[in-house]
């Protein structure tokens, strides 16, 4: 299951969120959790380099992309491995939205875009597709190339 | 004059710095959305207003039900409109806005449209919007179109309803598990992620059909797989299966293991990581088996991603706890990993090291924690002490650097979870390992001299009342003590004032020079401090006769698990009768099965209760002798761990304890009634001893009444022929006289019925004559014993599938010695392993053992043993339990 993804600013605010299976009394604690992970070790990462932690049976892998953190939370089937090809499809089609590693403002240009291709990549805690050309076509309802 | 022309700049977000939501507001949001009802839509204004409404939702905002119900009315309008673009966008926000049941209707009829429309995209979002916000009685309704959609030619459509399916069993496992046939045709598809979401369902819906699993798995893992994730997923099932089944082929490997292998070689780093952990986590995996998986994870320590890194570090972390010799060919690649810029890695590197470390790298070892150490979290710290921790007592005699370390970090900065591991780990080798109480008591008192935490003190200070006074010169702490009572809080200086009257009562030469300290402390500000330093002063001065009870409870440790006293402390309602701590149950409850396998407990540090039933000889000993049955039995020599006699979950839970005396054997029966409707009677184990023809029975002392969920005792005593080894099987029966209690009134009837219920057999072993008592210098005991003691013979192990280390188990536990300088581990692949035992044999004889063994290419093990013991019929002894054994 994957549990969380979550994109934040530069000064850790949530930009989009999204939690599946996880009770709403314990999603604020995941936010702050997170974004404290990434305040104590993104900086100076390169972007879409994958850093990883886990706490307890769950998995974190984030990144940076930009001006914008992004998380994935998993557990189970979804461990560090299966969470960095989440993040790698999210990062790929982040980045065809927005043309590159998007700043804050660009990132809000193109916000229902990215919800859009976030909705076709998990969906309620199931990846669902991985390649961005495919999602890029999906999110304008155009059927796959290889169809 | 002109301008220049200033090019307009599509990237100008470089440098702009407000957002497009700047001062975004509900209200005014909700208010936009009115141009839904447009009867001229604009599709791109209208995807402008929803893009909003998802800000406002992520950005926490909530809508009242009024609200949310007029949006999801307006956004329904927005059907008419033929934008691609905002069709979709209307698929996300129905989802987003999670209408209630009644509203849904609304939109039922246009997304069933949908679903039977003839673009692709429209069925395949339908689909997944429809079974978002549907319930059971709609689902029947669009049962059929579900199903065609599983097998539609288009993947989109197909993975939309596989993945819908998957939801959807957790909610109506009936109708989705229809679908078998149909998912089972999807898991043929030739599209790569349609394969993957029907392997998926496919395997949830038949889940609990082993038979089915396993077909599933054996056609897969002989035909083509075409995605990683999905050959992923294969791997898991196949592992589960390997479990399920059990056994080995014929030719004594393991079924699925080839394929397993074979995925080592797969392209994708993501199915290669799968394959090894599934091998790692094969039930007694071989070390043939588990070394091209260790090679892999190997290669994946030195990747550039850190994800990769990461997966294998924890994987061989996981590893070292079972085969820490299988993973010691990958301590180069480990230590490098201890300067990695992620934490997390850099923690489960150390980690590991230590577990796989050998005496001689410790030194190396603790040079290259101490340095990075501080950069890191409490946390980590945590995990890096505690492993520490388990390292110094595999090696004892390194005690002297891993004290040191420990005692340096707890002088540096931290908080409190940390400080209490370190002082706890502390603790624990203090009570483990006799040569490091001096030092380590020192630590502590010179930890406390600056300790911000209250808790943390008056621990210590409670630990050093009972160890202080036991070693060669109590004196030395009472300053460190003594200063407590006059810089610290009142708290603190409370427990000082009992430490110091512990020092009093157990050491007469210092009685004197307590009494003036303690006299100071009768006009400390504080109550309980005064109270304390009467109490004491009174008590030990002789001034108030007291009994041995009392002194026990003031001065001796507290034997009696804290919970059961709080609990009894919380039952006794004041009269006449005065609370009688000797009432209070010693035994712990035990816990339920499946948490006593939780993995991971850590051995819990000072003050906190013992984590099982009292394990040490001291306690038993204490209980049995307040047994006047057993009061003639001489001293107790070994209390073996509890056996349970029942399986978990049965009506009556029972563990027998063997006692073992110099001519007695006492079996001590620990009975638990799990039935609240039922109060046991004279409960009593009959013990058959037919099989046990040196032992007979003297005594058998029945339990009067067995409540409900409170655990009780019954004991049965046979003499045995002093000072041997005797060995025996007994067959155990419990009777007791049933009654049954009314679950109202918690009364019980008059009348009861004797009932009887078979337990498992008991069986006294060679092993539970001998303690396990480890030596700090194994060398250096063996050479001082005489070697006219010892006693040398060979035998043949006969061929032993599992390699040496079974073999090597094997004898450790025929003997039930400690092991010493961690050569219980056998490194995989070995053709020979010297181990080395030492321990008491009863009578109080010193035994040490060197098993030296050997394995040929037909799996053949010979064994050479040698004994040195302070009594050559022991040592004769030890050879002819190996022998029979």
């Amino acid at each position: 299951m994957i549990l969380a993804v979550l994109f934040a600013n530069a000064e850790g605010n949530i930009l989009i969120k999204r939690f599946h299976g996880v009770p709403a009394e314990e999603r604020l604690h995941w936010r702050s959790f997170l974004v404290k992970l990434g305040a104590d070790n993104l900086k100076g990462v390169k972007n879409e380099e994958l850093l990883v932690a886990c706490h307890k049976s769950v998995y974190i892998v984030y990144t940076i992309l930009g001006d914008v953190s992004i998380y994935v939370v998993g557990k189970d089937a979804y461990d560090e491995l299966a969470l960095s090809e989440v993040i790698f499809t999210i990062t790929s089609a982040v980045k065809d939205v927005c043309g590159k590693p998007p700043t804050e403002r660009r990132f809000l240009d193109k916000y229902g875009r990215i919800c859009l291709c976030l909705d076709e990549i998990v969906w309620k805690g199931y990846l669902e597709n991985t390649e961005k050309d495919r999602i890029k076509r999906l999110i304008r309802l155009k059927p796959p190339t290889e169809f | 004059m002109a301008q220049p022309l200033v090019k307009k700049d599509d990237d100008r977000d470089d440098e702009a710095d407000y957002s497009p939501f700047m001062g975004i507001e509900k209200g005014a949001v909700l208010q936009e959305a009115r141009v839904f009802n447009d009867p001229q839509l604009d599709a791109r204004r209208c995807s402008q207003v929803i893009t909003k409404l998802l800000y406002l939702l992520n950005q926490g905002e909530t809508f009242t039900k009024v609200e949310a119900t007029e949006v999801f009315f307006s956004v329904t309008k927005l059907f008419q409109s033929r934008d691609l673009g905002l069709r979709r966008m209307v698929y996300l926000i129905i989802k987003e806005l999670s209408p209630s049941a009644d509203e849904v209707i609304i939109v039922t009829s246009s997304l069933m449209k949908d679903m039977n429309s003839k673009t692709d995209m429209y069925r395949a979002n339908a689909i997944r919007v429809l079974c978002r916000i549907t319930d059971g009685t709609l689902l029947t309704q669009i049962e059929r179109y579900l199903k065609q959609a599983i097998v539609d030619k288009n993947p989109v459509v197909a993975s939309a309803a596989l993945v819908s399916g998957i939801h959807l069993l957790q909610t109506n496992p009936e109708i989705v598990k229809r679908w078998s046939n149909e998912v089972q045709e999807a898991v043929q598809s030739r599209a790569a992620l349609v394969q993957f979401h029907a392997l998926a369902l496919l395997h949830q819906i038949r889940q609990n059909d082993r038979l089915a699993v396993s077909k599933l798995v054996t056609s897969l893992t002989r035909g083509s797989v075409r995605s990683p994730l999905a050959q992923c997923l294969l791997i898991r099932y196949t592992s589960q299966v390997i479990r399920e089944s059990g056994n080995t082929t014929q030719s004594g490997d393991r079924p699925f293991y080839d394929f397993l292998e074979s995925c080592l070689r797969h392209k994708s780093e993501m199915v290669i990581f799968e394959a090894a952990k599934a091998i790692t986590d094969l039930n007694g995996v071989t070390s043939r088996e588990l070394t091209p998986a260790i090679t892999v994870l190997q290669l994946f320590l030195s990747s550039s991603k850190p994800v990769l890194r990461f997966a294998a570090v924890r994987t061989l972390n996981k590893v070292a706890m079972t085969h820490p010799m299988a993973v010691t060919n990958c301590n180069i690649d480990m230590e490098s990993l201890i300067s990695d810029q992620n934490r997390s890695i850099a923690t489960l590197a150390i980690t590991t090291l230590l577990k796989t470390g050998n005496e001689s790298s410790v030194d190396r070892l603790m040079k290259q924690i101490t340095n990075f150490m501080s950069d890191i979290a409490d946390e980590f710290k945590i995990v890096v002490v505690e492993a520490i921790r388990s390292l110094c007592l595999k090696f004892p005699l390194k005690y002297r650097s891993l004290m040191n370390f420990l005692s340096n970090i707890l002088r540096e900065e931290g908080g409190f979870d940390y400080k209490k591991a370190i002082v706890d780990s502390i603790v624990i080798l203090i009570r483990d390992i006799p040569d490091a109480k001096e030092s380590g008591l020192l630590h502590l008192c010179e930890f406390i001299e600056d300790c911000e935490f209250t808790y943390l003190s008056t621990q210590i200070l409670h630990f050093l009342g009972i160890e202080g006074p036991k070693t060669v010169d109590p004196s030395k702490y009472i300053r460190y003590i003594y200063n407590r009572v006059h810089l610290e809080n009142a708290t603190v200086r409370a427990s000082a004032v009992s430490t110091l009257a512990k020092f009093g009562a157990s050491v007469d030469g210092l009685k004197p020079r307590i009494f003036v300290l303690l006299r100071r402390c009768l006009f400390d500000s504080d109550d309980e401090v005064r109270d304390r330093a009467t109490l004491y002063l009174n008590t030990l001065g002789g001034d108030i006769e007291i009994d041995n009870d009392v002194s026990d409870f003031l001065f001796g440790s507290l034997d009696i698990p804290l919970v059961n006293l709080e609990t009894s402390l919380k039952k006794y309602e004041p009269s006449d009768k005065a609370f009688d701590i000797n009432l209070v149950p010693r035994e712990v409850k035990s816990q339920p099965l499946a948490e006593k396998k939780a993995p991971g407990k850590k051995p819990t540090g000072l003050g906190a209760p013992p984590s099982g039933p009292p394990s040490t000889v001291d306690s038993y000993e204490r209980q049995l002798l307040s047994i006047p049955e057993f009061a003639n039995f001489g001293k107790l020599f070994k209390s073996s761990a509890p056996v349970e006699l029942t399986e978990a979950e049965t009506e009556y839970a029972v563990n027998v304890v063997k006692h073992i005396f110099d001519t007695h054997v006492v079996f001590q029966y620990t009975c638990t009634n799990t039935i609240p409707e039922q109060l046991l009677e004279d409960v009593i184990v009959i013990v058959d001893a037919s099989e046990a023809e040196e032992f007979s029975q003297v005594i058998s002392k029945p339990l009067r009444s067995l409540p409900y969920d409170s655990p009780g005792q019954t004991f049965v005593a046979f003499e045995k022929p002093e000072g041997l080894p005797t060995t025996g099987k007994f067959s155990n029966i419990l009777k007791f006289i049933v009654k049954e209690v009314d679950p109202t009134s918690g009364e019980a009837e008059d009348d009861g019925v004797e009932d009887e219920y078979q337990l498992e057999d008991l069986e006294v072993v060679a092993a539970d004559y001998i303690l396990k008592v480890g030596v700090s210098n194994f060398r250096n005991a063996w050479e001082s014993m005489d070697p006219d003691s010892e006693r040398v013979d060979e035998y043949g192990l006969g061929q032993r599938g599992e390699g040496l280390s079974e073999a090597v188990n094997t004898v450790i536990n025929i003997l039930g010695m400690q092991p010493c300088e961690g050569t219980e581990a056998v490194p995989p692949n070995s053709r020979s392993h010297t181990c080395l035992l030492s321990g008491v044999f009863i009578g109080g004889v010193k035994v040490l053992v060197r098993l030296s063994f050997g394995i040929d290419s037909t799996k053949d093990v010979a064994m050479k043993l040698a004994v040195r013991s302070d009594d050559v019929n022991v040592s004769d002894a030890i050879h002819e339990i190996v022998a029979s054994g």
